[in-house]
């Protein structure tokens, strides 16, 4: 993204204008425009004139309108999802391609007068990459805020890994970059197992078509040609990924596609996961081929914190905890060592929820620990919204029930001392 | 399993010199037997099963179906597929030295085996011990197998009037049928027991359901010879005839059913607890996976996705949290799900909640939880999650049973007590009601 603008005094005042170009640039516009916010991008609007004699004229007029943002919508594929989810389970063949174009949708009422729209009517804005985007907000422009702008404005980003997570007859393209994983592209093939009677040729048939359907999905989702890729990863349990690489090496051999054999031979990993589903891409990041390639890239970072965490809560109970109440007794007591925080609270639409996990991050900071930011995108974020979105490990144990107690004690003793002052003030 | 079946006369001896020549050019001369039941290339050339296998064979007493699964960590979800079409286990374990303390250990298979197996509703259990020969027949050997096993199934709730014990040699072909000829003399020695064949014949088929409405979840989906895609499965419940019409849930297709094959032979009904290929016609064979479950259009199964479950925890490292995700097992299906909520645990014996809102479950509890399938993004619109047919345990015991895995090992095991998020289907194709509580 690219910083075009930027004007914030010391009390969280002021605007930023930004312009997004790619999907991951939309998450992070997703993440930064809150409720109540003024946003200010170029729109089409069809207007209507009724002139004199009673007959209505219509059409459309490009302009920059203002809002004051009453929701904040953001779908990882521009294409509606079916609602139809009765019907039957994914089709024998691939189904077509949805865009990868990510979309972000602003709602609320028009806030600046202009010539062709009344001031109130409401409005969706459809942010489009390359455009400028002016967010202003009246206290906001807190530190998680402005440090989410600083981090999207770091150039030389893009897909880093392309995954193909496969099973027999599955398998699913994504393409993990620093802030999202999108899963492009699905394949279900109804293979049949080899106690067929008529014989086990119909597997192996039923696997050739795999393959083949495997590689020109390949082809067409996976960017292999572009120099941030750094990693092919094919993951799977079993050996179905030996059989995939083998076919795709010797199909990109038949065709010709020196590029992509070249991509292939290089930059393939090979990563045995427990299970064909799109949520074994934590262990993906977990294995250790990928964690010595990948270090530094978040979500690797991501992947090992989480770990980090589901470790210690099978060791020793007491210093991992989560959920908002829990976290903040440990944060009050500075026993923090690591939090794990996902970006989900802070799109919480209350102001003064977000504004106590603000003060809660920034806490946590100044005593000296660290913060990792989970990105809900991700599956390793994924997994922290299911366990309420915030956790700790501490750095030494502490017992919930005595902590509790301890803190309602605390405040019987301040209520007990409010009622004295009053009870005396009165009497007195 | 391949000596077995030449024993009993299922192979014949073109197959059987095929497959021995097979395999010495292979260089596996010792897998010759395993290669009448591991038919593909893959499974041949790294010498492990991985996929269920299905023979069946007569002994005095029994017409017995064979459902040979894979062992390997990996093939688990094909292990359990074939496990809840089975009525008994027999397990075929190892007497070499070390071979069997490696397969007991915790990080073996032989005990996951056992609790799967447990879990899907199997009581009665053979334990083959297999490769005596290489001890040389030590019948200490057998006991302290026998032992160890014994004190195993029993605390996995295998009641011990229904497990036995019994030695053999698959390679030399010792006491499979019986406990003749000279490779057979060390053991005649100290065993007078029953063969393998003997303890085949004994074993009691379980009452099957023939009243309940039909239920036949599929395992295998294959285009048959003539037009028409072939099933397979386990019928659960009720009887099927050739020309009735039946739903495929999920989705709101019907077909017709034009022959019923059972061992090999056209018959014209099966009924609940047989292991049938179906024929289907007039139905796209797209609409027809594995996992999904045919019912009569007047009976069908309900649909969920939001479900409360009793379960009990297996031995595990990680104590099981909120929020949890897992997978859903059931039959021959896996869905990504989480365990939304811990309702309570229970006492394991009595059932009586002991603790409401627990915040972990460790090994070994009892306990009720909500279960919630995922849907298979990590995209923050709440993509809705395909329902699965599944019904209470109390309505069909062979529908009601689901097992969750996470991060490959089995965790625990559980009976749907209630449907939460319901989707329920008028007979009439074209008219869907919701009903979300």
């Amino acid at each position: 993204m690219k910083l075009v603008g930027k004007y914030v005094d010391k009390n969280g005042a002021g605007y930023v204008n930004l312009r997004p170009e790619d999907d991951e640039d939309m998450w992070h516009l997703y993440n930064i425009i809150q409720q109540g916010d003024i946003v200010r991008a170029p729109a089409i609007r069809r207007v209507q004139n009724v002139s004199a004699t009673g007959s209505t004229e219509s059409h459309r007029v490009k302009l920059n309108l203002t809002i004051q943002v009453s929701r904040v919508e953001f779908s990882s594929s521009g294409a509606p999802s079916s609602s139809a989810d009765q019907a039957s389970s994914p089709a024998g063949s691939s189904s077509a391609a949805p865009t990868t174009t990510a979309a972000l949708h602003i709602s609320g009422p028009v806030a600046s007068e202009n010539r062709h729209v009344k001031m109130g009517a409401f409005h969706t804005l459809d942010i489009e990459s390359n455009r400028d985007v002016r967010i202003e907000k009246v206290d906001g422009w807190d530190s998680v805020a402005l440090a989410r702008v600083e981090e999207s404005c770091v150039p030389g980003r893009g897909a880093e890994v392309g995954a193909v997570v496969c099973g027999e007859g599955t398998a699913a393209f994504c393409l993990l970059s620093q802030h999202m994983t999108l899963v492009t592209h699905r394949i279900s093939v109804s293979i049949p197992r080899k106690a067929s009677a008529p014989g086990t040729s119909q597997y192996e048939k039923a696997m050739a078509r795999f393959y083949a359907t495997l590689y020109d999905a390949f082809v067409r989702h996976i960017p292999y040609t572009s120099p941030s890729l750094r990693a092919i990863v094919l993951a799977s349990p079993g050996w179905v990924r030996e059989g995939v690489f083998n076919a795709m090496m010797t199909e990109a051999g038949r065709r010709g596609d020196k590029t992509l054999s070249k991509a292939l031979r290089e930059k393939t990993v090979k990563v045995h996961v427990s299970s064909a589903h799109v949520h074994s891409l934590v262990e993906v990041l977990k294995s250790p081929e990928i964690v010595a390639q990948l270090k530094e890239t978040k979500f690797a970072r991501e992947g090992i914190v989480l770990d980090k965490f589901f470790k210690m809560l099978g060791v020793d109970e007491m210093r991992a905890w989560y959920g908002p109440d829990h976290v903040r007794l440990a944060a009050d007591r500075g026993a923090i060592g690591t939090l794990l925080i996902s970006d989900e609270l802070f799109r919480a639409s209350d102001p003064k929820l977000r504004k106590t996990y603000v003060e809660l991050v920034e806490g946590v900071q100044q005593k000296g620990a660290e913060v990792v930011m989970f990105s809900s995108m991700h599956e390793s974020g994924q997994q922290l919204n299911q366990l309420t979105g915030i956790a700790a490990i501490l750095t030494f144990p502490l017992d919930v029930e005595v902590v509790e107690a301890e803190e309602r004690e605390a405040r019987e003793e301040r209520r007990q001392q409010e009622t004295k002052m009053l009870d005396g003030g009165g009497a007195g | 399993m391949g000596r077995l079946l030449y024993e009993l006369g299922r192979i014949d001896e073109k197959t059987r010199v095929a497959n021995e020549r097979g395999s010495s050019k292979a260089g596996k001369s010792s897998f010759s037997w395993a290669w009448e039941l591991d038919g593909t290339v893959e499974e041949r050339e790294r010498g492990i099963t991985m996929d269920i296998a299905l023979q069946s064979l007569s002994t005095p007493q029994r017409q017995v179906t064979i459902l040979d699964a894979p062992g390997h960590k990996d093939f688990i979800p094909n292990m359990i597929s074939g496990a809840a079409q089975a009525d008994c286990a027999l397990l075929v374990v190892d007497a070499i030295t070390g071979e069997f303390e490696a397969g007991f250990d915790r990080g073996g298979q032989t005990r996951e085996h056992l609790l799967l197996v447990r879990s899907l509703g199997v009581s009665q259990v053979i334990v083959a011990v297999n490769k005596l020969d290489q001890v040389n027949w030590d019948p200490s050997r057998f006991e302290e197998i026998c032992g160890l096993l014994r004190a195993f199934l029993v605390q996995s709730g295998f009641p011990s009037s229904k497990t036995s014990f019994v030695p053999v040699s698959a390679m030399l072909g010792v006491n499979l049928v019986n406990c003749t000829g000279a490779d057979a003399l060390v053991l005649s020695k100290w065993y007078k027991g029953p063969t393998l064949v003997d303890l085949l014949d004994k074993l009691e088929p379980p009452t099957r359901e023939i009243a309940s409405p039909l239920r036949l979840p599929i395992s295998n989906v294959f285009k048959g010879q003539s037009s028409g895609t072939g099933v397979t499965g386990r019928i659960c419940g009720g009887v099927v005839q050739v020309g009735e019409r039946l739903r495929v849930l999920p989705g709101d297709e019907s077909a017709i059913v034009r022959l019923i094959d059972v061992e090999e032979q056209s018959v014209p009904w099966a009924a609940a607890g047989t292991n049938a290929t179906l024929y289907l016609t007039s139905i796209d064979p797209n609409h027809l996976n594995i996992g999904s479950v045919l019912c009569p259009p007047s009976d069908i199964v309900p649909l969920a996705t939001v479900f409360t479950a009793r379960i009990i925890v297996f031995d595990i490292q990680l104590p099981i949290t909120t929020g949890a995700s897992i997978e859903l097992f059931h039959h021959s299906r896996d869905v990504p799900a989480t365990i939304s909520k811990l309702i309570a645990t229970l006492d394991r014996a009595s059932g009586v909640v002991t603790k409401k809102n627990p915040r972990v479950l460790t090994k070994g509890i009892s306990a009720e939880v909500e279960i919630s399938l995922r849907a298979g993004t990590p995209s923050s619109p709440a993509l809705s999650a395909r329902p699965i047919p599944l019904e209470p345990f109390s309505v069909n015991k062979d529908m009601g049973r689901i097992l969750v895995r996470r991060g490959g090992e089995t965790i625990s095991a559980g009976k749907p007590i209630s449907l939460i998020a319901v989707k329920v289907l008028n007979t009439l194709p074209g008219i869907v009601l919701d009903v979300i509580s």
